[in-house]
Order: C-alpha cells, then structure tokens, then sequence
C-alpha cells in the first residue's frame, strides 16, 4: 500500500471529506443528537496513515475518530451507522461516534483525551508476547501530549522496546487554547528525546511528505522501538458541532481553510500535470457518489429496541437490578 | 492416617492468593501479571511470589510507577486475547488510574454493544494496617458504585485462593481486593476457611457464605471485619444474643438470596463496613433488603462502620473510627437493646 497511486490517493482523500459532510447532516437534522467532532481539514494525515497500517496492526484513536477508523479499513456503513445511533452501527448504537471498537481489527477509541496511549502499548506488548513485528498506531491530538498518560506511555514503550507509532494530529487547538499557550517545547517532536525514540515534525497537509514521515517511523517501530510523528494541520470545524469558535481569530481562520485546505491542495498538486482534472472530476464525483448512497441508506435504518438497553453491561449477563424497579 | 495428611498447610493469605494465581497461569497461558513490584519482589506483601520463576518476564512483568500506562496496557491486551491481571499496589493509589478501569474496562462490553470482552483482575490491596489516610481505604462501594465491574473481598485463605481463581477465569472485569490487615496472617489465625487444598479449586463470584449460624440478629460484613464480627459474636452469645454473621465476599454483585434469607429469619439486619458509611455498600444493602422484603420484614435496621472521616494516623484516633470486636460488639449490644 505504500506505493499508492496518485488517484487511489485523492479520492480517498475526498471520500473522508464527504464522510465528514454527510456526519455534519446528521447534526442538523437531529440524527445525531449528541455531539459531533469532525477531523475537515485532516485528511491528509488519515490517507498517509492508511498507506502504512497493515490488517494486523493495531490503532486507537480519539473523540476526533471517523477518519482514522477509514484509514484502519473499518467497513463505511457500519461506521456512518454507529455515528448516527443506528441499531446496525459497528457497536449496535451502544458506543456512538466516540466510542468505536472493532476487535478483529484492532481498532478502538475513546472520548477521554490523551487515554488512547496507554491503551496502544497493550497492543504494542501483545505483539511482542506473539513475536510479531505487527505495530501499534495511536493517533492523538497536541491536548493529549500534555497528559499524564502520554507520558507514561511513552516512556514504557521506550523502556520495554515496544513498536508504537505515535501520530501527532497538532492541529494548533486544545479547544480553545492555543499550542502556544499549552506546550512547554517549541514542537512536539522534540519530546521524542527525552523518551530516547525518534520524533520528527511533518506538514500534515501535504500527503506526500506525512506518509514519508509515518513511513520512516512505522520501520523504526516494527523492528527497533516507538517512534512520534507530528503532523501539523489545522482543525477547520470548531471542536465540535456547536462550539462557537469565538476564540479563533476569524480572518486568519478563514484564510487558512480557503488557502491551506489539504484537498485544494492536492487537487493543484496534482493538476500540474501529474493528474488529467477531468479524472480528478471523475474521482470528486465517485467519492461523493458512494457517500450519498451510503447516507440515504443510513437514514433508513432503526434506532436500538429500548428493551436492549440493559444488555451488555457484563459479558456474562449479570444484571445487578435485574427485578427491581428503576 | 499420616500426620501430613491431617495437618492443615499454615500457609499465609498472601501465598494462598499466589498459588490461585500460578495455577491459573498454568491452565492458561494467556493470563498475565502486570504491577510494580510484582515480579522480583514478588509483591509488596508477597502475593506474586513465586510468578517470575514459574512464568518469566514477559508474563510476569515489572513496571515503572505507571499505573495510567499499565492499567491501560490490560486494556488492549485483553481486546487482544489476553487475561491480564495488574495490580494496583494499594487501592488508595487508583486515583491516578481509574480513568482506565471506569471508563475502559468498565464501560468498553457496554459501549461496544457486547463485541468487546474485558477479562482483566485488577488485582489491589485495601484495609486498615495503621498507615493512616492515604494507605488504608477499603474502597469497594466506589468500584460497586461504577456500571460495569464485579467487586470482591475475601475474609479468608480458602476463599481467597479460589475467588483469584474464580476473579481470573471470569469474562467480566474483576476488582479483588485483599486486606492488608489479613495478608499475612496464616491458615492457623483462622476459624473459619483455614485449610486451603494444593489444588485448584474455585470460590463462584457471587455467594456470601454463613460463617456463623445465629438465630437473633443477622450481621452482613465483608473482607477483615468478618474475623472481627465472629469474635464480637460469640461474646454476644454468652449475653443472649445469638448472631449470624454472614460474609458477603461480593460486594457486586450482591448474594441477595442468603441475605434475605437470614434477615428473614432474624428480622434484624446489622451492616459492619469498614468502607465510608455514605453512598455506599451499608445503604445499598439496607435498601435492596427492603426492596426484596418489604416494609414491615425488620425490627431492627443499623450500620456499624468508618463515619466518613479519613482514616487516622494515631493508634487511638484509629481506633475511634475503624471497626473491630470491641466496637463490632457494642453494635450488637445497641443492636439488641433496640429491639
């Protein structure tokens, strides 16, 4: 995968796009009544990820998920079925958008910034209990890198050897505070030393060099040890549907997502004759096709039976209510 | 008759708790210990000894002081097939990792509508040893508090081999916690669960056991107060009050059948908890009982336990506020004048 043709590549790119969108319908028309965080804006970090990820490889991600979950190769329907609290979502409608979890592919998140990491080094020591070169990939925002865990996690890494690939998606806001004002070290790649692991710092916008970067970590990690990318992008939605964004400077936020917006990007990349743009045409078209099929096919299906409520919450059935009025 | 045949092994609870473990890890070679200290040491009281050598570093493992870190490694180790057991060295440490067990282990079966399985232990030491506020909580009505997770205690070395078995072989998330205050004591302290078989065995999660038999007022107690209650009890009975003690071992879930079965019989239900009286196991059980038994089921209705105070360091201030016999009795003997 990793010689991914040019065309695979930009449609990919506006399929994540599109899968966004149709999420952001969802918070309109009120099928998706709880919040919504959407990663436009990112999609060239996701496509590069998927070029390196392998079917055995692990990744755990974050509230920020969807295109990580494509990047893994989670099937689309489930996904947009979970997000939109449908009975056929990847978790039947018990997880939602935050909490996607999918074992055979070893692919989980969670809602709890900076949480994801401690999670990927089990992965990552479960492979060395196998003696399998397969990596954990944990993909994190610049908020988590500030948490405890993260430290934690990447010093045991580190200290035990483990093949973790730590994906920094710095897209310059905590919510409403800024990188500048959150992180004690210029970048975040320079972390990487005190934890004795490369760490390099990547434009998370063009494609080509994050999936050289995710590349050269992802062979670090397979045979010698952890490795951290920052990706740096910029979060075009606020935090997540709702969020005022007031604390956003708006010229400066309006320029960047008309002039650094990763698809536009590509798009003229690759029109300066790498790429025919009636095919890039095409492609746009495809994508949006199937993203259209896909949500209207969505709609249609059924919330959860109420009756299912209490299921699930032990494995072995135990109902510690179970007879007793609530 | 040989005399090895007849003397029980005066093993300690620690090494009960270890010989659970190593035999698990025999049957099963998916399940792990994961903890500071566990391996070399053995643990800090000695309840992983022995693991190292039988089962190597890898399965066995010694981590830095990282509880976030390695209780989120169970995590992904048992959605990757694992049966991880960590501990927590004592249980007043997971503040700094119940991120992990309330809202990964605990939630994840629920959250992933059944797909995902969390056979992880987590494995901790409770109780008062005389180490003051921050080193002898018990704990138990937080972890029950929180959707997801099976809570157990055991009072004894029988029971505590067989629940880690029972804790390990179980596809729900396990929270076991022993008492620092019995760790150490061995078989011959005991009057009641003191002969532990080599073998393996199992104590099934969920069923309190009758250690007394009484017929007057029915105490509902758990982990290092059920010593305690049975010498306060058999004082009572020498002043006419005859006490069933029963040991909980379960805090979730609840043996409601026994429970309601002794009050049944003795119409009064008294709850000695060494965890914080509030919001917690003393109300809960109270209250499941009337819901199962109605109203007019008791005479008397009370709770013996620590008054929602940390726990003191100086030994009188302890004793002021963690139950023991002396305290346990004078429960009972108000227990008895009120009705």
């Amino acid at each position: 995968m990793v010689n991914a043709s040019w065309s695979d590549r930009y449609r990919l790119m506006v399929l994540m796009r599109r899968f966004e969108e149709a999420c952001l319908t969802g918070v309109a028309s009120k099928a998706v009544h709880g919040e919504l965080h959407t990663a436009i804006g990112q999609e060239a970090i996701a496509v590069a990820l998927s070029e390196h990820i392998r079917a055995d490889d692990s990744l755990t991600s974050t509230h920020r998920s969807h295109l990580h979950a494509i990047a893994k190769g989670i099937p689309l329907r489930p996904l947009l079925a979970e997000i939109f609290e449908k009975k056929t979502g990847m978790c039947g409608g018990f997880g939602g958008h935050m909490h996607l979890f999918d074992r055979e592919r070893r692919f989980s998140t969670t809602g709890i910034v900076g949480a994801s990491l401690p999670v990927a080094l089990g992965h990552a020591y479960a492979s060395k209990l196998r003696g399998s070169d397969a990596v954990a990939f944990a993909v994190v925002g610049d908020g988590s890198v500030n948490s405890g865990g993260f430290h934690e996690t990447m010093n045991m890494a580190s200290v035990l050897g483990l093949g973790l690939v730590v994906i920094i998606e710095n897209n310059e806001w905590a919510i409403s505070v800024p990188f500048s004002a959150a992180s004690a070290t210029a970048t975040l790649a320079e972390r990487a030393v005190a934890y004795a692991v490369p760490g390099e710092r990547v434009d998370g916008l063009d494609v080509q060099a994050t999936s050289d970067a995710i590349g050269r970590a992802v062979a670090h990690a397979r045979t010698d040890g952890p490795a951290i990318v920052e990706a740096m992008c910029y979060r075009f939605r606020g935090h997540y549907e709702g969020d005022l964004d007031l604390y956003r400077d708006q010229g400066e936020k309006s320029l960047r997502t008309e002039t650094k917006d990763p698809l536009v990007l590509a798009r003229a990349f690759l029109s300066d004759g790498i790429l025919d743009p009636v095919l890039l045409d095409e492609l746009e078209q495809s994508a949006s096709a199937e993203i259209d099929e896909l949500l209207a096919s969505v709609l249609l299906d059924e919330q959860p039976d109420p009756a299912s409520a209490r299921d699930h919450v032990f494995t072995s059935g135990l109902a510690p209510f179970e007879g007793i009025p609530s | 008759m040989t005399i090895t045949e007849i003397a029980p092994r005066n093993i300690n609870i620690s090494q009960a708790v270890a010989e659970g473990l190593r035999l698990e890890m025999e049957a099963d070679e998916k399940v792990l210990v994961i903890g500071e200290d566990v391996a070399t040491q053995g643990g800090v009281f000695g309840s992983t000894r022995g693991l190292l050598k039988a089962f190597g570093p890898q399965r066995v493992l010694d981590t830095p002081i990282s509880e976030m870190a390695f209780t989120g490694m169970a995590v992904g180790l048992a959605m990757d097939g694992y049966r991880p057991v960590i501990e927590i060295m004592f249980v007043d440490f997971i503040g700094v990792c119940l991120e992990q067990v309330y809202n990964a282990i605990a939630k994840i079966p629920y959250m992933s509508g059944g797909r995902v399985d969390m056979p992880v232990v987590i494995k901790t030491a409770g109780g008062n040893i005389g180490s003051a506020a921050q080193h002898s909580q018990t704990l138990w009505g937080l972890f029950a508090h929180l959707p997801g997770l099976r809570v157990v205690a055991p009072s004894n070395p029988y029971d505590s081999k067989g629940m880690m078995a029972a804790a390990v072989r179980s596809n729900d998330p396990v929270v076991f916690i022993e008492h620092k205050g019995l760790l150490l004591k061995r078989a011959s302290d005991f009057t009641f669960g003191a002969s532990v078989p080599k073998e393996a065995y199992d104590v099934p999660l969920g069923s309190a056991a009758i250690v007394r038999p009484g017929s007057d007022l029915t105490i509902a107690t758990l982990s290092g107060s059920v010593r305690h209650a049975v010498a306060a009890a058999e004082v009572a009975a020498g002043q006419g009050i005859d006490v069933e003690v029963i040991d909980l071992r379960s805090i979730v879930p609840l043996d409601w059948n026994t429970v309601c079965e002794s009050v049944g019989r003795t119409r009064s239900l008294l709850v000695v908890d060494e965890d914080y009286l509030g919001f917690g196991l003393s109300g809960e059980l109270i209250t499941g009982v009337i819901e199962r038994l109605g109203m007019g089921a008791m005479d008397y209705v009370g709770r013996h336990g620590n008054p929602g105070v940390p726990v003191p360091a100086a030994l009188s201030l302890e004793q002021a506020i963690v139950p023991d016999a002396e305290s346990i009795l004078a429960a009972i003997m108000r227990a008895g004048a009120a009705r």
